[in-house]
C-alpha cells in the first residue's frame, strides 16, 4: 500500500514524514488556489531531492485557469519530471491528452460523484438492499465508464472515504484506486462565501467576485441535528471527517492511501 | 434564441407554447423504478411531482410538441448510474426513444459511454451537471458528438461570453430563472429526498436547512481564535440556507448579453411546479425575449425595463443574492 500525503502548501512539508512515498500538492477546488511556479519548483525539488513521487492536484477551471494550468504544466514538463495529474474537469484531462502524453492522468474525487452527504447515516440500515448498493457504489461499477476511462489513458480514480462505505470489488481492477483520508470532500461552489467575509457591504452577495484568499484564514463549523457529524467549510468546499479505516482497504481495493493532515483549501 | 421549458404532462404542452416555450424537458418517473430506488431518483427529482407518469403520455406531449414545432428533451441527468441500475435503465431509454423525445439529456460518462457502446443514434445533451466551466470541456464533449451543453449556473456574464466564442457545432443553454443552487450542481454530493416531504431534515435538500455556525479564523502561527457568533464572517455563512430554489430567482438582466453572445437556449428551471406558475415565468421571459430580439432598445433601456418587469410580475424588487447574475445589478 502506497502512503502519500497530501498538502496545499509549502509550509505544510513539514507534515512530510517517512512511509510517505508521494507528496499531493496543489487545489482541488478554486483555481485562484492553483499554485504559483516558485512553489511547484519547491515541492519539485523537494520530491526529488528524497525520491519520492510527485502528484499534482488540479481543480475544475475556467478559461482563465485552464491558462494558468498551461503555464504550470510547461514548467513541469520543463523540469522532465514524470508526474501524475490529477483533473477534476473533464477540459483538463483533453488538454492532458492533447498537450502532456508525458503525463499521468488520475480522475480526481469531483468526478467521482458518489453520494457523500451525511444525512445518509440517519437510514442507511432502514434502505432496502437496492437503495444501499446505490449509496455504496460508483460509476466504476459500470464497464462502459471504466472502458471510457481506460481508452483516454486514465488507470487511476480518488475516493472519498465515505461514511457509508464504497465497495469497489465489483469494478475494473485495471484502474486503480486511491482513498483520501480523513477529510471526506461534499461540495463546492464559486459562489465562495468565504470570499469578501471581511467586507460587511459583501454580506448579501452571492456570485462569482474577487477574494483576498479570506480562506487561508478562516473555516468554519456547519450543524445541524440530521447530520450524523458537523460540516466543515473551508474555502469553497464542504468536507467532513471520517478517520475510520475502511475494512475494503484490506481488501486490496486501493492500492493507495491519502493522507490529508489539514484540510486541503 | 429558445426557451428551454420544464415539462410534466402532455396537457401541460399547448399552453406552454402559446406562452413562448420553444422546447421542453421533461423526466418519467413510474413504480417500476420507485418500487426498487424510493430514495433515488433517476433524474435528480425526488418522487412525486415533477415527473411524466407514463410512456403513453409522454408519447402524447411529443406528438403534440412536435406538432407545434417544439421539441422535448428526456432527462437521464443523475450523477452516476451503478451498473445494477441499468437493467432499469435501458427500459426507460427505450421507452423514451419510443415516446419520440428528441434527445436525452445525461451527467453521466458512464452512461454516455454506455448509450455509444450500444450505438444510439439519439443525440445527447449536457445537463448542467457535467461541469463544463472551459473551452477544452467543450471541445471534449463536442467530440463525444454531444449536441448541447447546459453550462453550469457559477459562471458570470463575462465568462460565459468568453465560453460562447469556442463553442462553434455545440448549442449552449443557460439558466435564466428558478432554482439557482449556491453548490456546483456537477460538484455537489449532497442527496436530495432522502424522505418524503413529512420529514422536511431529509426530505429538504442539505442546503436550505438551517445550520449553527460557528466559525474561527487562523492567525500566522495557525492558532485558532474563535469568531464571534455575530461577526459578519459567520453571518455570510448563513446566505446558504437563504438562496435556495424556489424563491423566484432570476437572470433575465443577462438576456440582452446571453442574445449578443449568440447562446442558444435559456432555461427556466421548474419541473413540479404548477403550470401557472410555469405559464407566468415563460410568459415573463418570452416578453423579454421578444424585446431583445426587435433590437428596438439598446442595453442600459432594456435592462431598466427588465427590472421593472420583475416588480411588476412577481411583486418584489430584484435581490441581489437571489440574483443570477448579480455583477449586472
Amino acid at each position: 500500500m502506497e502512503q502519500a500525503l497530501y498538502i496545499t502548501r509549502i509550509q505544510q512539508l513539514e507534515y512530510v514524514r517517512e512511509g510517505f512515498a508521494r507528496i499531493y500538492f496543489g487545489a482541488e477546488f478554486c483555481e485562484r488556489l492553483i499554485p504559483s511556479l516558485d512553489d511547484v519548483s519547491t515541492i519539485a525539488a523537494f520530491v526529488q531531492k528524497r525520491s519520492l513521487a510527485l502528484t499534482l492536484m488540479t481543480p475544475y477551471v475556467t478559461n482563465a485557469g485552464l491558462d494558468r494550468l498551461v503555464l504550470l504544466l510547461d514548467a513541469v514538463r520543463d523540469m522532465g519530471m514524470q508526474v501524475e495529474v490529477v483533473f477534476n474537469d473533464w477540459g483538463v484531462l483533453d488538454l492532458l491528452r492533447k498537450e502532456y502524453p508525458e503525463f499521468v492522468p488520475v480522475m480526481g474525487r469531483l468526478l467521482n460523484k458518489t453520494k457523500r452527504g451525511p444525512r445518509i447515516m440517519n437510514i442507511v440500515d432502514k434502505l432496502p438492499g437496492t437503495c444501499r448498493n446505490y449509496y455504496e457504489s460508483c460509476v466504476l461499477s459500470v464497464g462502459a465508464a471504466c472502458d471510457f476511462l481506460k481508452q483516454r489513458s486514465v488507470y487511476r480514480v480518488e475516493c472519498d472515504n465515505q461514511l457509508q462505505g464504497l465497495r469497489l470489488e465489483n469494478t475494473d481492477p485495471a484502474i486503480r484506486k486511491s482513498l483520501y483520508i480523513p477529510y471526506v470532500f461534499i461540495s463546492t461552489t464559486r459562489f465562495c462565501l468565504t470570499a469578501g467575509c471581511d467586507d460587511p457591504e459583501r454580506t448579501d452577495f452571492v456570485g462569482v467576485d474577487s477574494c483576498a484568499r479570506e480562506c487561508r484564514n478562516y473555516m468554519f463549523q456547519l450543524d445541524n441535528q440530521v447530520m450524523s457529524v458537523p460540516l466543515l467549510r473551508k474555502g469553497n468546499a464542504m468536507f467532513y471527517v471520517n478517520d475510520t479505516i475502511p475494512e475494503t482497504l484490506a481488501d486490496g481495493q486501493y492500492d493507495r492511501i491519502v493522507v490529508q493532515p489539514e484540510i486541503p483549501v | 434564441m429558445k426557451i428551454l421549458s420544464p415539462l410534466d404532462s402532455a396537457a401541460e404542452v399547448d399552453e406552454l407554447v402559446d406562452a413562448g416555450a420553444g422546447e421542453f424537458y421533461c423526466g418519467l418517473l413510474d413504480e417500476r423504478w420507485h418500487e426498487s430506488y424510493p430514495v433515488i431518483s433517476i433524474n435528480r427529482r425526488p418522487a412525486g411531482k415533477g415527473h411524466f407518469r407514463s410512456f403513453a403520455d409522454l408519447g402524447e406531449a411529443v406528438r403534440r410538441a412536435h406538432d407545434r414545432g417544439a421539441s422535448v428533451y428526456f432527462t437521464l441527468n443523475e450523477h452516476y448510474y451503478t451498473d445494477e441500475q441499468y437493467m432499469l435503465l435501458w427500459h426507460y431509454i427505450d421507452g423514451a426513444i419510443e415516446a419520440g423525445i428528441d434527445a436525452f439529456i445525461v451527467t453521466d460518462f458512464g452512461l454516455i459511454a454506455a448509450l455509444q457502446e450500444r450505438n444510439y443514434q439519439i443525440p445527447l445533451h449536457c445537463s448542467t451537471g457535467t461541469t463544463v466551466f472551459n473551452r477544452r470541456s467543450i471541445s471534449f464533449f463536442k467530440e463525444l458528438g454531444v449536441a448541447n451543453i447546459t453550462l453550469p449556473r457559477h459562471l458570470s456574464v463575462e465568462e460565459l461570453r468568453e465560453l460562447s466564442t469556442h463553442a462553434s457545432g455545440v448549442d449552449l443553454t443557460v439558466f435564466i430563472l428558478n432554482s439557482r443552487c449556491v453548490n456546483v450542481d456537477g460538484f455537489c454530493t449532497f442527496q436530495h429526498g432522502l424522505a418524503g416531504p413529512e420529514i422536511l431534515p431529509m426530505y429538504r435538500n442539505a442546503c436550505m436547512l438551517p445550520f449553527k455556525v460557528s466559525g474561527v479564523k487562523l492567525n500566522d502561527s495557525g492558532q485558532a481564535q474563535a469568531l464571534p457568533a455575530d461577526s459578519p464572517q459567520v453571518e455570510r455563512q448563513k446566505l446558504w440556507e437563504r438562496v435556495h430554489v424556489d424563491d423566484h430567482p432570476c437572470g433575465v438582466c443577462a438576456l440582452f448579453d446571453l442574445y449578443d453572445m449568440g447562446i442558444g437556449s435559456v432555461k427556466i428551471v421548474g419541473r413540479g411546479n404548477p403550470q401557472e406558475r410555469k405559464l407566468k415565468d415563460i410568459q415573463f421571459v418570452s416578453s423579454l425575449l421578444e424585446q431583445v430580439q426587435q433590437g428596438d432598445c439598446d442595453r442600459d433601456c432594456y435592462l431598466k425595463h427588465a427590472r421593472s418587469l420583475y416588480g411588476s410580475v412577481y411583486g418584489r424588487e430584484c435581490r441581489r443574492f437571489m440574483c443570477y447574475y448579480p455583477e449586472l445589478l
